[in-house]
């Protein structure tokens, strides 16, 4: 059976992730480890019986510290990755997240298709289209920006109270936006699950991907490359908006 | 003819009461009275969880705070068989105690004194003869003749400044007024003093509670640990501070408060015949001493009383579906069942429905429904609850400490036991019940100290707080004296939330429209035949109607 | 002794010495004045000059949809005392509570000092206005609270909104808010509401923000949802005094236990005191007294919007209103990761089964190239 498919075809190695883009992308992975443990402790802590003395002891103190650390970490990683999206490569840049033109949405009904509805294609045509991210992928990652921002919002609306430094009481007006801390904490904890509920399932098709195309998706995280099949490359020259290029 | 008088707003009352009455001859011949505010926190309550409901319900009210909240408690802990440990009965005990004290004081002195004592008048007094007559029926330190004419030339520069501010317009000069110019000097000079005083008792509330008004309960118990070696607990400071706050409360109101009284209400014998009303008295019962639920065992013990006849006391009991219902025939709300019905709580209904005049408006359409308040009735009478009738029943049961406390008022005054039945009587009950209960907190707070002494530090009981061990359906009362009367909250839990929740509340009792059968609840009933010397000075309907200490928030809630 | 027998009014300053204090103890009373409302010794004079110079100011205070706590607290103010703001700082003209006349005599008053004093006087509002029904829910007189409120207001100098029901709305706005109860700033557009949340707030702040106004001339400080800085820019975790047992992670776990009879951190039994802006902490209630974590309650929020409607009082805030008591995130939240997981679950599996062909091809690629790999 398998002679039918004797012809091995040759890949193409396309450099995708700059390593900015890499290292922002596990810096992230790593903030948001630590966000999310510490969050449900701060959020429902342990009965620690200590019979310690207040005074010798600053386990929540401690947690809470972690969460702030690793809460500026995401912060300026998400502004870093922001700045990217304007001078990074064109597989990093903000167009990549915002239908901008037609194709976008062709793209996004293409991969519902295909992944989701599993229907099959026209005979000898490959799946993929896109060598970045794929359109659904893209705007999937616009709303998780959205999330980002909706937990920094809150998360530093709620540090507000607690600084005096600028950069938080910049988010001082935050509170009165949800309606009081209370409503607004209920927001900040309500978004974890997001997170969360969003990590499952991109990690999933990470996997997914790179188990159904064979292009190394995962490992496209570490090294930057990706690889495609010459032969396709160059018969439906896949297109990605190039900011770029006028 | 007679003609329609309307008061509106009545003032030193909590709340919005309307007060419509027809005045023939000199004297009121119909009445009305009406609540024109509504929240409906009973529909709030739907949907909520049950342990939370005190907090909502201690809203209903800010001057007797503290008393919805603990009724509320007993309700849940009635209905979830949760039976609280004895410190914390002491605990709510005294709290009710201090409650009683502060609410009384400060009704007697800020609400009720300015319909008996004349303040333009006290500035006539000569301090001098004022401080002889204090000091002759008072140890109270406080009574020099340079301490009343401070008083007394304070207050002429205050008149002096023409900026009149609480005392504007008042009915001064009235014909009503009797008091001599030094006992309206006493009363103004204690009404600045009750002032002061007020805030003090209350801290009973802030230990205990946390803060005044609106101090916290809890379903189980109550939230102050005791912390005999912490800072934080109920340690040796704050339980002394809590006994010296009961002394000092207690010997305000026998060195001031009851003296006034006595020495006011000698001047007003006449008011022993006026505003009787409907001499039916109910009363559920408070202050356990041994548990909530042994109901013969209360301080204030409960029961009814029908027609003045003090010789017969009768049973009462608020699960009864026949016992306590409330109509709306004249009221503004509607029941799915018909304008007819009475409800008992358990399956009470609070749909709103107004259908009075549009406002602005002159007058109430009485023959209609004319009120927020529903029209509670005890086994179809309507009944009088508050101090009046607690001091009565207490007095009919025969009880020691109030056989004491009436019959040497009635003895001091020289009045029949009958005068008790009276606008005076409601008045003098308010204070005999103060001594009572300051001597009360003190008991409770030797027996919590002994407790604590002797080891047992329990303040909560806590193994049925978690909605998991809750059945799915159960139903309870709980019932109290609040400072105004009778009290009960009747709840319905499922599936862990309130499915219904009723309050039936003294002031309903008392203010509420007439019946299905047209028949008037108290304040109605003893306005009739009330003397009004001059009709735009409506002072002697005010006498009356603040001898029942209305409160309208908790009235219609 | 009718209000029309205005004379000139005398200044406190005068009203003092009328009174036969003395110019020194004028002075001590205008300093304690400044150290209660946190000045520098510097300012003392311009306290002096505010309190030489300015008469009774009158004030209104209305009573709409409330439970008079708030009156009850500010009779409890210990500093000042609350005869000493009634007889010679304020002119309390109209008060329901207070106020020795009724009926027509109290309407009078209030339109006098309407009229007198217009652009002059402070209008309290004690209580929300309900607005559903035409507002026939609050009446008095006869006439709705919203129809009052507007007339009362027009004229005020300042409006300074009593209490959680006048500022937010309080219990009888809670959901599902029946009456339609409302705030008064929603009402009064385009007119400065000061506004001092609590349930009650606490006697001493509400003082505060008269004696302040008295002072200065002019209205405190305030946040930028309309608060007075001076008492709720902290939260009252911030100055909790059982701080340390929550940095230290020492919690209640349920009421009277050993932790709770040692004072432990009440976050876990469901205290707002870290979203709660209020001077509880600080000020503590009734002259000093406790306040409610002191006595081993927790700070149920009463001075923040909508704490009614913010999930159950024992619990930490994460439940959300309208969901229903159980509703709680972490109960959704793990739902929603089951849910996930079975999905992702069914993916995997439908790919194997309706890919299969296209996986079978990568994997005959991948072996056929494995082929030329020398062994
Ligand atoms: C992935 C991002 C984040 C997650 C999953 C997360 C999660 C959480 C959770 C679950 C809580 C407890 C809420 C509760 O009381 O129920 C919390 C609290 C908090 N978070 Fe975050 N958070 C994130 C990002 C941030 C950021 C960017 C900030 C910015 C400073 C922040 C600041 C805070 C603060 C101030 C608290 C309250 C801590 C306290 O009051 O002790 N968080 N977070
Ligand atoms: C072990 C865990 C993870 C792996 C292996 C992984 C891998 C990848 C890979 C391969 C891509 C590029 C794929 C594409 O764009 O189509 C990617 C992109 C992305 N991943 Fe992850 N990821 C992981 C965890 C996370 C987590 C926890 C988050 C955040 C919650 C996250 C957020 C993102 C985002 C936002 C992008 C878009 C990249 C960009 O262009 O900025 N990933 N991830
Ligand atoms: N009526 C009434 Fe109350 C009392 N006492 C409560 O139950 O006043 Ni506000
Ligand atoms: S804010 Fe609270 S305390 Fe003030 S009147 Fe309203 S319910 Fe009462
Ligand atoms: S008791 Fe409440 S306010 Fe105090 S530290 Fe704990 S969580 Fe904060
Ligand atoms: S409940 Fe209210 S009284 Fe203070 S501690 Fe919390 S704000
Ligand atoms: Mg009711």
């Amino acid at each position: 059976m398998a002679t039918k498919y004797l012809h091995i075809p040759r890949l193409r190695r396309i450099y995708v992730w700059e390593l900015p883009v890499r290292l922002y992308h596990w810096l992230n992975v790593l903030a948001i480890i630590v966000l999310v443990a510490t969050g449900f402790y701060i959020a429902n802590p342990l009965a620690l019986m200590s019979q310690k003395e207040a005074a010798n002891a600053f386990t929540m103190g401690w947690v809470r510290f972690l969460h702030f650390t690793a809460a500026y970490i995401f912060f300026f990683n998400f502004l870093f990755r922001i700045y990217w999206g304007f001078v990074g490569n064109k597989y990093a840049n903000w167009k990549q997240f915002i239908p901008t033109s037609k194709r976008f949405f062709k793209e996004i009904w293409s991969v519902i298709r295909m992944d989701i509805l599993f229907q099959k294609n026209r005979p000898g045509q490959r799946e993929h289209l896109s060598i970045g991210h794929n359109a659904l992928a893209g705007l999937t990652y616009f709303f998780v920006f959205l999330l980002f921002l909706v937990q920094c919002l809150t998360g530093f609306g709620l540090y507000a109270a607690m600084s005096d430094w600028w950069l938080p009481q910049l988010f001082a007006w935050v509170p009165a936006f949800f309606g009081g801390d209370i409503v607004m904490r209920q927001v900040h904890h309500w978004a974890m699950w997001l997170f969360i509920l969003f990590t499952v399932i991109h990690v999933y098709l990470v996997f997914y991907h790179d188990y159904v195309e064979g292009r190394g998706e995962i490992s496209s995280m570490g090294g930057g490359w990706k690889f495609i099949e010459e032969e396709f490359f160059e018969k439906e020259k896949p297109h990605t908006p190039n900011p770029h290029k006028p | 003819m007679s003609k329609r008088i309307v008061v509106d707003p009545i003032t030193r009352i909590e709340g919005h009461l309307r007060i419509e009455v027809d005045i023939e001859n000199g004297k009121i011949k119909d009445a009305y009275s009406s609540g024109t505010m509504v929240r409906l926190i009973e529909e709030i309550l739907k949907g909520r969880d049950p342990r939370d409901a005190w907090a909502f319900v201690g809203r209903v009210c800010g001057v007797c705070t503290s008393v919805h909240s603990l009724t509320s408690v007993r309700a849940v802990e009635d209905a979830l068989d949760i039976v609280v440990p004895p410190n914390a009965e002491l605990v709510r005990n005294i709290m009710h105690c201090a409650q009683y004290m502060h609410d009384h004081v400060v009704h007697f002195y800020h609400l009720h004194a300015m319909d008996w004592v004349d303040v333009v008048n006290a500035l006539k007094a000569d301090p001098k003869k004022t401080s002889e007559l204090a000091q002759s029926i008072s140890h109270w330190p406080k009574s020099s003749p340079g301490y009343f004419s401070d008083i007394q030339k304070r207050i002429g520069n205050f008149v002096a400044s023409g900026q009149l501010g609480i005392f504007a317009n008042g009915y001064w000069g009235h014909p009503a007024y009797k008091l001599p110019a030094e006992v309206n000097l006493i009363g103004l000079a204690h009404y600045l003093e009750a002032l002061e005083w007020q805030k003090e008792i209350v801290k009973v509330h802030a230990i205990f509670g946390g803060k005044n008004p609106h101090p916290n309960f809890l379903v189980g118990g109550m939230a102050c640990a005791i912390g005999i070696d912490d800072v934080s607990g109920l340690n040796a400071e704050r339980l002394a501070m809590v006994g010296q706050l009961l002394i000092e409360g207690k010997k305000f109101i026998e060195q001031v408060y009851i003296p006034d009284l006595m020495a006011i209400a000698s001047f007003y014998k006449d008011w022993g015949a006026i505003g009787g009303g409907l001499g039916n008295y109910l009363v559920y019962g408070d202050l356990p001493t041994n548990g909530y639920r042994d109901r013969t065992a209360l301080k204030f013990p409960q029961g009814a009383i029908l027609n003045k006849d003090i010789s017969k006391v009768y049973d009462v009991d608020l699960r009864q579906d026949e016992e306590v219902q409330e109509f709306i025939t004249h009221s503004w709300y509607e029941y799915a069942g018909g304008e007819a019905i009475g409800l008992h709580p358990w399956k009470g209904e609070s749909k709103i429905n107004y259908t009075g005049p549009k406002p602005p408006f002159d007058q109430l359409n009485v023959e209609d429904k004319y009120s927020y308040l529903k029209t509670p009735r005890w086994k179809g009478h309507a009944m009088e609850v508050g101090p009046l009738s607690r001091v009565l029943v207490g007095y009919a049961r025969g009880v020691e400490e109030y056989k004491a406390v009436v019959d040497k008022a009635l003895k001091d005054l020289n009045v029949p036991v009958t005068a008790l039945f009276s606008t005076l009587g409601r008045t003098a009950a308010r204070g005999l019940e103060s001594v009572l209960s300051a001597q009360w907190g003190m008991e409770f707070y030797d027996q919590l100290i002994t407790n604590i002494r002797n080891g047992d530090t329990r303040m909560a009981e806590m193994s049925r707080f978690e909605p998991a061990t809750w059945p799915q359906k159960a139903v309870g009362v709980g019932c109290s004296e609040a400072p105004r009367g009778a009290l009960a909250h009747w709840i319905n839990i499922e599936d862990q939330k309130i499915a219904n929740y009723q309050l039936v509340v003294p002031t309903t009792w008392n203010a509420s429209p007439r019946d299905s059968k047209g028949e008037m609840s108290a304040y109605e009933s003893s306005l009739i035949d009330t003397p009004v010397a001059n009709e735009s000075q409506p002072l002697e309907l005010l006498r009356t109607i603040h001898s029942f200490d209305p409160c309208m928030a908790c009235a219609v809630h | 002794m009718n209000s029309e027998a205005s004379k000139k009014q005398p200044t406190y300053y005068e009203e003092i010495r009328l009174k036969g204090y003395s110019r020194r103890d004028f002075m001590k009373f205008a300093s304690m004045m400044a150290a209660f409302m946190g000045l520098e010794s510097s300012a003392i004079g311009q306290v002096v000059k505010a309190l030489e110079t300015n008469s009774r100011v009158p004030v209104i205070w209305m009573h709409f949809q409330e439970c008079t706590c708030c009156s009850e607290s500010f009779i409890r103010s210990s500093h000042p005392i609350v005869a000493d703001i009634l007889l010679d700082m304020i002119s309390l003209d109209y008060s329901e509570t207070l106020m020795a006349a009724s009926g027509v005599q109290a309407e009078a008053a209030l339109k006098n000092t309407l009229e007198k004093y217009k652009g002059k006087y402070i209008l309290c509002v004690e209580g929300s206005v309900p607005v559903a029904a035409d507002g026939v829910y609050c009446m008095i007189g006869g006439k709705t609270s919203l129809q009052v409120l507007h007339e009362v207001a027009e004229g005020a100098a300042a409006v300074i909104a009593w209490g959680s029901c006048a500022s937010n709305g309080c219990v009888q706005s809670a959901k599902p808010n029946p009456t339609s109860a409302t705030p008064i700033h929603k009402l009064l557009k385009g007119i400065p509401v000061i506004k001092v949340p609590g349930c009650p707030p606490i006697g001493e702040v509400m003082a505060g923000v008269i004696v302040h106004y008295l002072t200065f001339g002019k209205i405190p400080e305030l946040d930028r949802i309309g608060r007075p800085k001076a008492f709720y820019s902290k939260r009252v975790h911030d100055s909790c005094y059982r701080r340390p047992f929550y940095d230290a992670g020492l919690f209640v776990e349920t009421f009277d236990d050993e932790n709770a009879k040692k004072g432990y951190c009440l976050y876990k039994v469901g205290c707002k005191g870290p979203s709660t802006y209020n001077a509880c902490g600080v000020m503590r209630w009734n002259e000093g007294t406790s306040f409610p974590i002191q006595s081993g309650h927790p700070c149920i929020g009463c001075s923040e919007e909508n704490f009614w409607d913010n999930g159950r009082m024992y619990e930490r805030a994460s439940a959300f209103s309208g969901f229903g008591i159980e509703a709680d995130a972490d109960k959704w939240g793990k739902v929603a990761l089951g849910v996930t997981a079975a999905a992702v679950a069914g993916h995997a599996i439908a790919t194997n089964i309706t890919k299969y062909k296209k996986i079978h091809e990568l994997e005959a690629e991948g072996k056929e190239g494995e082929k030329d790999v020398i062994s």
